[in-house]
């Protein structure tokens, strides 16, 4: 009896962490793709709760989730053109512009929800996306359930990441993609736009990320209310230092994130008596060991962060 | 002129976007209702016709949508304001560390009566009280009484009571579970009750709780409550946590047999849920009402308004079909 409640409560741990990790991986993954060419964008947070919007409207009026995704998806997209144009056009400071986007798109969101739904205080629902068991696989015990019984959104943000890595190490157009963010004047210089990829980096960004937001309100809970991101755009961009701009590390700190955080609510469920607080801090304290330890000798992206100026010597 | 306010409309809400910096909401429907309505006219001239028109706003860090807390919280307010003549405004989606400011700013517009809706707002209302002698503050589970501060409270041991005592008669697995937003003094003596009530009826029940360190994380509550199913096979829920709570509705509604008690409006008269099975209703209205006429009267401040049974302020729906039954007028 025992054994099998074990069972249990592994596999639903495990499940709980694949649940809490996707999002963060997905935008995780944005801002990896952001940051290989020198964007390093911390306005995840803010593309994500207008891609949680336009998610959310979008599955509520038409009733499909799936159009609520690709809504968030290019709702995201164009969120992040701002900042796109701003730093890479304007050789803006990237903090900076990354900082307004989390200040303007959340507010944008929510000002479009009550212009939507009025001033009311009923709880709009939408549409969950149905989970897309894979036949046999799913029928596995324990692993089953736990990786094959998923959303599609779930299945395409794991394959997301052998992708990246193939792409980044293994092709041409991925090798360039990376000089960019590397050593630009060299990549300018061997007859690669980096103005253009720059743009292409910062789409993908702001579509990855708003889907991130959109997964949020379209798989995971039916209802938008504000601050429903609550933190995980940063908790994603610490994902990507973590996992030291590489898809394989920065699916390991979202697993460990998601790990940690549906660990410690089921101690807090567990033991009443501990402060929940100390329990809270779980997921963070690991964050901050793993780190300690791993240190960041070997950082990202040389030209990260800083604007590129075609003209400048 | 029409393109001129709206231009005029985004500019202010843009800047008081900015001014908010880190809001993870919006002021932005606050400013909207400021501009296109009456607070265009100067205070001055407000204040000499006769006939003023009092205004009540509300602060609120979860979302007036979030189909708990916060929606019961507006719409007390709405419906008190529409009976004592008020205007309404308020913001939603506040940080914690907006709350001040944003009380400072309605402070600024000449709002007579600002309404807090939560223990956690304690220490911006007290700061700020303090600088505006001629404002009036109304502290939803507060337990501050100034000049300018009216605390309002309901009984949080009737209310752990009410649900506690429902949990416990619903429950068939002998384990029932809470959901907690913040370690407030209120929601630590609602889960307390809620437990102690539940033993009451029920010896054997074991009593589970868990915080989501969140008013509007409804994801994590849906997480919360699933562990608390799958893990511990509990089958009646109770919760003190605004969009937390809808998450962990949401998450019962996928098993079989799982039920969840709301509060603090008749939620399940509200929404179109399978899984509410009744609702701990504060009639926080009639209270907001009091402050209300006191404002009106001139007699705000140092005072605790309390709500509890007795006085009709707390009340279950089950409770009020037992009157009805009692009186005869259940079914005719």
């Amino acid at each position: 009896m025992e054994a099998v409640l074990n069972v249990t409560f592994f596999q639903e741990l495990l499940l709980s962490t694949i649940r809490m990790a996707t999002p963060i991986l997905i935008v995780a993954l944005a801002e990896l793709y952001s940051e290989r060419a020198g964007q390093v964008n911390i306005g995840l947070d803010g593309i994500m709760a207008f891609g949680a919007l336009v998610g959310f409207l979008t599955s509520y009026i038409t009733g499909s989730p799936y159009l609520g995704i690709l809504a968030g998806a290019v709702g995201g997209l164009l969120i992040n053109m701002v900042y796109a144009f701003c730093t890479i056009t304007l050789g803006a400071e990237q903090i900076v512009y990354g900082m307004a986007i989390n200040i303007f798109a959340p507010a944008l969101a929510s000002f479009i929800y009550k212009i939507y739904f009025g001033i009311s205080s009923t709880l709009a629902q939408a549409t969950l996306m149905k989970v897309m068991p894979i036949p046999f696989l799913s029928k596995i015990p324990v692993l089953g359930p736990v990786l094959f019984n998923h959303t599609i959104i779930v299945y395409l943000t794991y394959l997301l990441v052998p992708f990246t890595y193939l792409f980044f190490t293994k092709t041409k157009p991925g090798l360039n993609y990376r000089a960019v963010g590397e050593y630009p004047k060299a990549a300018e210089s061997l007859g690669i736009n980096v103005v253009r990829q720059k743009y292409i980096a910062s789409m993908i960004c702001g579509a990855l990320a708003g889907i991130g937001g959109a997964y949020l309100t379209t798989c995971y809970i039916s209802t938008y209310s504000d601050g429903v991101v609550s933190g995980r755009g940063f908790i994603a961009l610490s994902a990507v230092i973590f996992g030291r701009w590489m898809p394989g590390g920065v699916l390991l700190a979202a697993l460990l994130f998601g790990f940690t955080d549906a660990l410690q609510l089921r101690f807090q469920v567990m033991s009443s008596a501990t402060p929940y607080q100390l329990l809270a801090m779980i997921p963070y304290l690991s964050t901050l060991f793993v780190l300690a330890f791993l240190g960041i000798k070997k950082a990202g992206p040389k030209a990260n962060g800083k604007p590129y100026f075609r003209e400048e010597r | 002129m029409k393109r001129k306010l709206f231009a005029l409309l985004l500019t202010v809400a843009m800047v008081t976007g900015l001014v908010g910096c880190g809001t993870s909401g919006s002021t932005t429907p606050a400013t909207t209702e400021a501009t296109t309505g009456s607070a265009t006219e100067t205070s001055a001239e407000t204040t000499a016709a006769p006939e003023k028109t009092y205004k009540v706003a509300m602060i609120l860090d979860s979302s007036i949508s979030d189909g708990g807390w916060g929606a019961a919280c507006y719409n007390a307010m709405v419906a008190a304001a529409e009976e004592s003549g008020f205007e309404t405004q308020y913001t939603d989606g506040l940080a914690t560390a907006d709350f001040a400011t944003s009380i400072r700013s309605y402070c600024d517009l000449g709002i007579d009566l600002i309404f807090a809706p939560g223990n956690q707002y304690t220490d911006a209302v007290k700061e700020v009280a303090a600088d505006y002698p001629n404002v009036y503050f109304a502290l939803l589970n507060g337990t501050v009484e100034t000049d300018n501060i009216v605390s309002i409270l309901p009984d949080a041991t009737q209310i752990g009571y009410m649900a506690g005592a429902l949990a416990g008669l619903m429950s068939k697995t002998n384990a029932i579970g809470f959901i907690g937003g913040m370690e407030l003094d209120t929601t630590k003596a609602k889960l307390a009750n809620y437990e102690a009530a539940a033993k009451v009826i029920n010896p054997n029940i074991q009593v589970f709780s868990a915080y989501a360190g969140s008013f509007s994380d409804s994801a994590k509550g849906k997480e919360i409550a699933d562990s608390m199913v799958t893990m511990n096979d509990v089958d009646v829920m109770f919760g003190d946590a605004s969009a937390v709570d809808s998450g962990a509705r949401e998450a019962l509604a996928n098993y079989e047999n799982r039920y969840d008690i709301g509060q603090p409006a008749d939620l399940v008269a509200l929404q179109d849920s399978t899984v509410l099975i009744g609702s701990v209703v504060t009639d926080n209205a009639t209270m907001i009402k009091l402050c209300m006429e006191d404002v009106k009267n001139g007699t705000y401040g140092n005072k605790t308004v309390y709500g509890n049974l007795e006085n009709g302020s707390l009340s279950a729906q089950y409770l009020e079909i037992v009157e009805q039954i009692k009186a005869g007028t259940f079914i005719k």
